[in-house]
């Protein structure tokens, strides 16, 4: 059994909900997700993040604008979809049950 | 001194060592290959690429030329296919994992692991699925004194049946699938049956005669260890 890998399973399990959850905030490009999620040590490559939005956007739940950019080449925007926003949803409520139950079964362990 | 190049990475233009050159695409082509299994994977290549040119900017403030530690650093960043392998990025199953089996039905073999002369008569029990090869020995030496040429077929068949040899081989003989996992299981046991003859001769590990049986039981590249 490998703590790293139960870390990395934990936080795989919960990376989509927080991508989501800050593109839905404001439009957001590839860098500036990386730049919260890193904040929140949500992944530790960047290279992480590429294949899942790839996969979200597949699945619908995502879609990209091409934008200009000052510096450099334009840049890919990613807002959610309609679908999207009620995927969003019913992630937050089952991540809300989730806080409860591992609250409940956890609260009689002292550190 | 050193070669560069001029290359196009995500829409950026750089002028790039030929080493650190040689360096970014051996990484580019390691995650198009790990990506390649999966949908848009030329459109996960190019975002990296974009983020890749994007950080070598940032990096390389007003210098002219990408070197080595440069590509190093931005790699670092990205990280090894390997590394978001376990995070976010499931990998479809692999097709070679699990159910690749070849089904070759029952076959004739000796099992010369059981014999008492050459393994015939273990090995038509195990075609037959008899549980113990005792009885298709006594069906053989009887058949030898009432009908007389059982010993004859005997050696026949000790010379045409081939000898189970391969753990796939004992499991063809016993009518079983060859996959993966019986081959594991057959493997196994045989450790298994191995560790007993040796904790077995280690009791009774007193004199030459012991010996023998050991270099007897042991596979020949172990003789020399004793």
């Amino acid at each position: 059994m490998k703590l790293e890998n139960t870390k990395a399973q934990m936080r795989k399990g919960v990376l989509e909900l927080c991508i989501l959850s800050i593109i839905a905030e404001k439009e957001a490009y590839p860098s500036d997700i990386i730049g919260k999620l890193k904040e929140a040590e949500l992944i530790v490559v960047e290279g992480t993040l590429y294949p899942l939005l790839t996969r979200l956007k597949n699945a619908g739940l995502l879609h990209y604008n091409w934008k200009e950019s000052r510096s450099g080449p334009p840049r890919k925007y990613y807002h959610l979809t309609d679908e999207g926003q009620s995927f969003l949803g019913e992630l937050q409520n089952t991540w809300e049950t989730l806080v409860n139950a591992v609250g409940q079964t956890t609260k009689n362990i002292k550190s | 001194m050193n070669k560069i190049l001029n290359i196009n990475l995500g829409g950026y233009p750089f002028t790039i060592d030929d080493d650190a050159y040689q360096h970014l695409s051996g990484y580019l082509n390691t995650l198009r290959k790990h990506f390649s299994s999966s949908e848009g994977s030329e459109e996960i290549t190019s975002d990296i690429e974009a983020r890749m040119a994007e950080l070598l900017v940032e990096r390389l403030d007003n210098r002219q030329i990408v070197s080595m530690p440069d590509i190093e650093g931005v790699i670092d960043i990205m990280g090894k296919p390997e590394d978001f392998g376990a995070e976010g990025f499931s990998e479809p199953a692999s097709a070679a994992q699990g159910e690749e089996e070849y089904q070759t039905g029952k076959r004739l073999f000796r099992d010369t692991e059981n014999k008492v002369v050459g393994g015939v008569c273990s090995g038509l029990s195990a075609y037959f699925g008899i549980e113990d090869p005792i009885w298709m020995r006594v069906a053989f030496v009887v058949a030898f004194f009432t009908i007389g040429f059982s010993l004859l077929i005997y050696i026949i068949l000790l010379f045409i049946v081939p000898e189970a040899k391969t753990a796939s081989d004992r499991l063809a003989m016993k009518g079983k699938k060859v996959n993966i996992k019986n081959i594991a299981k057959q493997i196994e046991d045989e450790i298994d049956n191995f560790g007993e003859t040796i904790s077995n001769l280690g009791n009774d590990f007193s004199g030459q005669e012991s010996k023998k049986k050991i270099l007897k039981a042991l596979p020949p590249a172990e003789h020399e260890m004793l």
